[in-house]
């Protein structure tokens, strides 16, 4: 085990380091070793050995994980932290908004009904919170790919004042006074103690283990269970590959760029996606292709929720898609915008696009608040 | 007789070898030491004095407030060009002149006589990419010396603030100069290596002090002109925020370099 544990991700250099490595691993294992032995007396200990490993889902339709998994193995108890962090008030400053606040499990980790994320106080955020079904197969995170490692990614959402409104420092301080806490610090990491560190690989390992892969869409495409497609589901399924499969590509029905889709922005925020990381006028108005995954459950649509349902987002696609000059050039064809679609396509693409949701995802236990 | 002559013979060579190596400064160096880096900031000669204000070649006067900047992978080369680099996963300094903070200590470098120092400004992607694991207590260092770009969830390589006036902003107006990478569309890592001059000698018993001078008049007034009366709040920034890391990366220059102990600048 500890030998797993140094071997993670770092890049050496230099001939001095090289031998100080085996050494430092060396100690530990002997540290190990006597602190093992220690608490093997101790019935309050969670010993280290009980830490097993969980296996990570990579489902044979997905394409590979993005995610290092070997560099921060999800275990049962760095899981189990993760979890309890995810729904616990004190990441956020008033000690009411938790990440779980916003990401619900039963709309699929995301804030059902609310078209902006509602942070402390009653303040509200510009953006509609997205999925973290399948995080762990993506590279770019945020609606603006603000972070390309999902690992940093809870930086955002607590440091930002109108959601969490927190600091990582001050949240680590309410951790540390918690003995509870400490407690599953150590539990969960080799190198225990609350820092930084241990705090993001414990969220990260929570939501890496957030695997949607079972809808009745890839129990059909995988053969399982005899499952079948409704004649209106193939003709959707149909439409969707030659009108849709451009930008919502693979399984992850997303292809993780960021573009802009021809939304007429709303002058009140002017919100100008990925430009605003990029400080690229070629990026304004571009945002992150989001995945389909549940996507009948992730109502409101679009980065600013904007649209109550998958029918007002279909007539937007058909009727609505403004010209700009980072317009994707997908949806421009000479003069016409958008993508021609007649109201029984739009009924069949709906009926298809309501089988990619995932009901075994939704009821996990394992991601499960209470 | 046979023997004594050999012995004799075998002095001599000896004693011949030992001048040679005298004569030719390459005594022998054993062990490690340590190396410290001062990081003495400046404004084009002046001692740089928060809250003083200093007026560059484009007519405006700069009130700095705060000037905080990451160091990161550090490499010391000899004249043989044996390079040595400081391990990685120790490698990342915040130097901050509100804080007093500005010298970086290197600890275990081998001994040798260096003559030129590589060092970076910012945070390469290599690094930020090891994701958790990687930061280690940079995060933290990095939060409490406003250092951490929390809507970009990284780091900020440079912040520079102050107020400042022109012949056309007469009000004293805040100029805030946040630089670091734009996610993963633009690095503005960059590096920059300064001849020694002479040599930094490291040794069981010596530890040099490298003192270099950080002119922070060249952030905005260097290779490439920055107008705060243009703008004066530049933080993500396609055309201006690498223009920045390049000025940044060539402020640095070597003063002198004290040999010795280690103990005094």
């Amino acid at each position: 085990m500890p030998i797993k544990f140094f071997r993670a991700g770092h890049a050496l250099a230099g001939p001095i380091i090289q031998i100080k490595y085996p050494m430092k691993t060396t100690i530990y294992a002997i540290l190990l070793t006597i602190l093992g032995a220690c608490n093997s007396n101790d019935s309050d200990y969670v010993a280290l050995e009980d830490n097993k490993e969980l296996s990570v889902t990579v489902p044979s339709n997905f394409p590979p994980m993005v995610y290092n998994v070997e560099g921060n193995p999800p275990t049962k108890h760095g899981f189990e932290l993760g979890k309890k962090l995810f729904y616990d008030g004190k990441l956020s400053a008033n000690g009411f908004i938790s990440c779980g606040f916003c990401h619900e499990q039963r709309f699929s980790f995301t804030h059902h009904g609310h078209q902006f994320s509602h942070g402390i106080d009653d303040k509200e955020g510009t953006r509609n919170t997205p999925s973290l079904a399948n995080m762990a197969f993506f590279s770019e995170f945020a609606w603006d790919g603000a972070t390309n490692h999902l690992d940093l990614f809870p930086i955002i959402p607590i440091t930002n004042e109108v959601e969490m409104g927190e600091t990582m420092t001050s949240v680590l301080e309410k951790l540390k006074a918690d003995s509870q806490y400490r407690q599953a610090f150590d539990a969960a990491f080799e190198e225990g103690g609350v820092n930084h560190e241990n705090f993001l690989k414990a969220i990260a390992q929570f939501m890496v283990m957030m695997v949607s892969y079972n809808s009745k869409y890839d129990k059909y495409v995988r053969n399982e269970d005899d499952v079948t497609l409704t004649e209106q589901e193939l003709i959707g399924l149909n439409i969707f590959q030659n009108k849709c499969a451009s930008c919502h590509t693979t399984d992850l029905f997303s292809d993780g760029s960021f573009r802009n889709n021809g939304l007429p922005p709303n002058p009140k925020i002017n919100d100008l996606g990925r430009a605003e990381v990029s400080g690229s006028t070629n990026d304004n108005y571009k945002f992150k292709v989001p995945s389909l995954r549940n996507v009948a459950l992730t109502a409101p649509y679009m980065h600013d929720g904007r649209f109550g349902s998958l029918e007002s987002v279909l007539n937007f696609y058909q009727n609505g898609v403004q010209d700009s000059p980072t317009l994707d050039p997908l949806l421009k064809n000479g003069d016409t915008l958008g993508i021609p679609l007649t109201n029984n396509e739009k009924q069949a693409l709906i009926a298809f696009l309501k089988t990619l949701t995932d009901e075994e995802f939704i009821n996990d236990e394992r991601f499960a608040e209470y | 007789m046979k023997s004594i002559y050999k012995i004799s013979v075998l002095i001599f060579l000896t004693t011949m070898l030992a001048s040679c190596s005298d004569d030719d400064g390459t005594m022998e160096l054993s062990g490690t030491g340590i190396v410290k880096i001062e990081f003495d900031n400046s404004v084009s000669g002046d001692d740089l004095i928060l809250g003083s204000s200093y007026t560059n070649s484009q007519n405006e006067s700069l009130t700095i407030e705060r000037l905080n900047y990451i160091v990161s992978n550090f490499r010391l080369t000899d004249k043989d060009g044996n390079v040595f680099t400081y391990p990685k996963e120790a490698g990342y300094f915040i130097t901050s002149e509100e804080n007093g903070e500005t010298e970086v200590v290197l600890m275990d470098v081998p001994a040798g006589r260096y003559t030129s120092l590589t060092f970076g400004i910012g945070v390469d992607q290599e690094k930020y990419l090891l994701g958790a694991e990687g930061q280690g207590d940079l995060l933290t260092k990095a939060e409490s010396t406003n250092m951490m770009w929390s809507w970009q969830a990284g780091y900020k390589f440079l912040n520079f603030e102050g107020t400042f006036t022109s012949s056309t902003v007469t009000e004293a107006t805040n100029f805030k100069i946040h630089m670091g990478s734009h996610g993963s569309s633009l690095d503005n890592y960059k590096e920059t290596t300064l001849s020694l001059g002479s040599e930094a000698i490291v040794s069981e018993e010596m530890s040099p002090i490298i003192h270099l001078v950080a002119n922070a008049g060249n952030i905005l007034d260097g290779q490439n002109k920055i107008s705060l009366s243009e703008q004066a709040v530049i933080m993500v920034s396609e055309e201006k925020s690498p223009k920045i890391a390049i000025n940044t990366s060539g402020m640095f220059t070597v003063d002198h370099i004290h040999n010795g102990s280690g103990d005094a600048h």
